[in-house]
């Protein structure tokens, strides 16, 4: 898996790419608890080029996403393909984490 | 194959492989694949917590419009579905982590049996074209 990390303006940008299963996983949850440790207040998911989430997937994210709520900060997620979007609608992760169609309509939220 | 985490992407792209020569939809084949990975990593990190051993995957073929695999371990009896189902309508600060694999499968999947056959675990999962 490919992460690229890019700031625009106080919005940090994960650009999520390839696979997140449970043998990638552990890349996302090291560089976004390093992240974490001086977190900005926004943070998006862009999840236009993630091919694939399996429940190890949604565990980073679940973590990320009470992290940031822990220290009052915006965290969404964007882009999302149809097999990717199914299994946050089937988990229930779609009610916790807000999606949006574009990364545009994302940042666009959180400012 | 061993089973372990290093066996994960070779054993997926079996199921899948077999998967995609039925015909199914993207869709189904999406889920096919999610639900073998969470099988999986159950008998890496449960069935075989306390030792090692090795996994089977076969894809028994059938003439109607489903897809089936069965996974097969040595390892301590581990029976997914006796693990109580995550509460999707917890909010966010109390859900809790663990289990949404095994939810996944039963949500995803059209069918799942386990058995306990001497020492072998064996898990079934058929889907439904659609």
């Amino acid at each position: 898996m490919e992460i690229a990390v890019t700031t625009d303006s106080d919005i940090t940008v994960f650009a999520l790419q390839g696979r997140l299963d449970a043998l990638s996983s552990p890349q996302l949850e090291e560089r976004i608890s390093q992240w974490l440790e001086q977190p900005g207040d926004k943070l998006v998911f862009d999840l236009g080029e993630l091919d694939y989430i399996s429940s190890a997937g949604l565990r980073v994210f679940l973590t990320t996403a009470k992290k940031m709520k822990a220290h009052n900060g915006k965290f969404g997620m964007a882009a999302l393909r149809e097999n990717v979007k199914d299994v946050f609608t089937v988990s229930g992760f779609i009610a916790i984490i807000p999606s949006f169609d574009t990364l545009g309509a994302a940042k666009d939220a959180l400012r | 194959m061993p089973g372990r985490m290093e066996s994960l992407h070779d054993l997926l792209a079996f199921i899948s492989g077999n998967a995609a020569r039925k015909g199914l939809s993207p869709a189904i084949l999406s889920r096919i694949e999610l639900v073998a990975e969470e099988a999986l990593v159950n008998v890496f990190m449960h069935a075989y917590n306390q030792f090692e051993g090795n996994v089977e995957v076969h894809c028994p073929l059938r003439d109607d419009h489903s897809f089936t695999f069965e996974i097969r371990d040595e390892g301590i009896s581990f029976d997914p579905l006796s693990l109580t189902e995550p509460d999707r309508n917890m909010p966010l600060d109390e859900r809790r982590i663990g289990g949404m694999g095994v939810f996944l499968i039963r949500k995803m999947a059209d069918q799942v049996q386990y058995r306990r056959e001497g020492n072998s675990n064996i898990l079934t999962l058929t889907f439904f074209n659609r």
